[in-house]
């Protein structure tokens, strides 16, 4: 499971794979399953008839009306996440021929473009799994609370109209709002190591994504008011200092999310933090 | 939590900018000026100017650098306060830095990145950094001579001579075992320019100096230049001592001391100093036996 699948990340090969990817073929899924947390893992092996547009959900969907492995064993269907099959909730997200990103969005067409090629699908390695390509991406929400990723209003009083915003702070804030919490960043971050103890995930390494949101609620008019809450959580150990700039997350972030400019913008807002807490005191 | 966790967590995010900062100030800063005074070597005839002319390139460079050498241990005041903040910076950036290294898991099998495999780098030379310097230091200035090949004891008298038989592995030219130091100061130091380069670029984002994706590339081509300039310098400097002759060089500083102190402080120095080599003087007790 290692370099041999360098040559599928590439959207040239991707996009010729598609134009002549044969139709009526059938492929094998080559599947890492689980029979739930702590159980060993173990690999198999399914035949699939493909169709033009077919996609790994619609493929482990035809698996769960056909459990049958190659060796003609029945077993038990596989499972899986899934929300919108648009890309836009983060739920399917999984290891796919060795590199992490959505299922749904994945076709068949793209990675196994001839009769009998292997897809390969393992759960994402840094989340508990909780059945077979299902995992358990808490750790990231928790996340989004240690660092308060939300806008202070309680909406018990009239707070008057909002604050103005520019369209090109809009814009940048947008590019920043667009996270679905999928986990990629995570899965190809080397500093992002699984943690299964709730109790470590204060001190565990933060993530890209979160950083990112620190980034997009400190640059909000009202949200800012956080803005020192935010960033004494990223000071602390597991925190923005953790990053080791392998800048892995920004390549792999199906939003483009320019996750290595919010890590430094943040980087830059804890450095002013610092000294300002240093001369002036809280 | 024991107390050791205790102190590192609440001055987290003092140690790790300590951590970032010490390696550009003072290590990155000495680690210049050291590889342009090694670099002297090699170009060091042009820097003499009218002392140069019609001297021998490879002359040329024992004199400038033999003359900065003892500059730097004569004339720079607090040399020993320079000494011990530096050794104290590298201490404290080595322990906290493999510290450091070993919270992450390099995952270049799987997306192999350029900046990924130089995230990798960065890590797999500062373990090699440490060990290197740790060799450097011990055996050229603090004297462990029973780590140099033939015993050599590395003097600023005759730092260019000792210098070459100690990475040569003796006077009389190319051992098996000189050869071995002669690569690991080669890997060694190119490893640690590299390191001292790519940790440039990174302190950048960590500060949050460079924000914008187009920042973080145009330093990056900054920091580029400084390591491809301080790779030329450590390699020149190693050429001129690959190809150096231990007798040439100190027959040259030789003439240097005597033109300076004159004959008699001259033999002091020369009695003064450890007898140099393992490798001679066995030579003569065998010969005497
Ligand atoms: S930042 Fe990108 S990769 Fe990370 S969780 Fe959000 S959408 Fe996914
Ligand atoms: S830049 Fe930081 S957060 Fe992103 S992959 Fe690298 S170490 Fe992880
Ligand atoms: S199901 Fe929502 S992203 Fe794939």
């Amino acid at each position: 499971m290692s370099g041999a699948y360098a040559h599928e990340y590439n959207a040239e090969t991707r996009r010729a794979n598609r134009q002549r990817a044969k139709p009526g073929r059938s492929i094998i899924l080559k599947i890492k399953r689980c029979d739930g947390p702590g159980k060993p893992s173990r690999w198999e092996s399914f035949k699939v008839p493909v169709e033009p547009g077919s996609n790994v959900i619609s493929c482990l969907k035809y698996i769960a009306s056909h459990p049958v492995t190659t060796d003609g064993k029945r077993t038990t269907p596989v499972v899986w996440d899934s929300g919108c099959l648009e890309e836009v909730c983060g739920a399917c997200t999984m290891v796919i021929n060795g590199r992490v990103r959505q299922s749904c969005s994945c076709l068949i067409d793209e990675y196994a473009p001839d009769e009998g090629d292997t897809l390969t699908l393992e759960p994402m390695s840094k989340f508990p799994v909780i059945r077979d390509l299902w995992v358990d991406r808490e750790r990231m929400f928790h996340a989004l609370r240690r660092v308060k990723a939300w806008v202070p209003i309680d909406g018990t009083y009239n707070l008057g109209p909002g604050p103005k915003e520019s369209p090109e702070h809009q814009q940048m804030r947008y590019a920043l709002s667009e996270c679905m919490t999928c986990g990629c960043c995570l899965e190809a971050c080397p500093q992002y190591l699984q943690e299964s103890d709730p109790e470590k995930w204060d001190t565990s390494f933060i993530g890209a994504a979160a950083i990112n949101q620190v980034r997009l609620f400190n640059e909000h008019k009202t949200g800012k008011r956080l803005k020192a809450d935010r960033l004494e959580a990223l000071m602390g150990p597991g925190g923005i200092t953790d990053c080791g700039n392998a800048q892995n997350c920004v390549k792999v972030c199906p939003k483009g999310i320019p996750l290595t400019e919010s890590i430094a913008a943040v980087g830059r807002s804890t450095t002013v933090h610092a000294f300002t807490r240093f001369f002036k005191g809280r | 939590m024991n107390e050791r966790q205790g102190f590192l967590d609440r001055h987290h995010f003092l140690l790790r900018r300590l951590h970032s900062l010490t390696g550009i100030l003072p290590i990155g800063v000495f680690l210049i000026a050291h590889l342009t005074t090694n670099s002297s070597l090699a170009w060091g005839k042009y820097g003499l100017r009218a002392e140069g002319h019609g001297v021998p390139l490879v002359d040329g460079g024992v004199m400038y650098f033999n003359k900065e050498v003892a500059w730097i241990n004569t004339q720079v005041p607090h040399l020993l306060l320079i000494e011990i903040t530096l050794w104290a910076s590298i201490l404290f950036h080595s322990v906290l830095g493999v510290y450091y290294a070993t919270t992450g898991r390099s995952n270049t099998a799987r997306y192999p990145f350029q900046d990924n495999w130089r995230y990798t780098l960065q890590r797999i030379s500062g373990y090699i950094g440490v060990a290197f310097i740790f060799y450097h230091v011990a055996t050229l200035r603090w004297g462990w001579t029973f780590l140099v090949p033939g015993g050599t004891q590395w003097s600023h008298e005759f730092s260019a001579s000792t210098l070459i038989a100690a990475l040569q592995g003796s006077t009389g030219g190319w051992t098996p075992v000189g050869l071995a130091v002669s690569i690991a100061y080669f890997l060694g130091v190119s490893l640690l320019v590299f390191h001292f380069a790519n940790g440039l670029w990174t302190a950048a984002i960590t500060w949050g100096l460079t924000i914008s994706q187009q920042a973080q590339r145009r330093w990056g081509v900054v920091c580029s230049a400084v390591g491809v300039g301080l790779m030329l310098a450590a390699w020149s400097a190693l050429g001129a001592v690959f190809v150096g002759d231990y007798e040439a060089a100190r027959a040259v500083e030789v003439r240097m001391l005597k033109d300076k102190y004159g004959e008699d402080h001259l033999n002091e120095v020369l009695e003064k100093q450890v007898p140099p080599h393992a490798a001679e003087s066995q030579a003569s007790v065998l010969s005497t036996d």
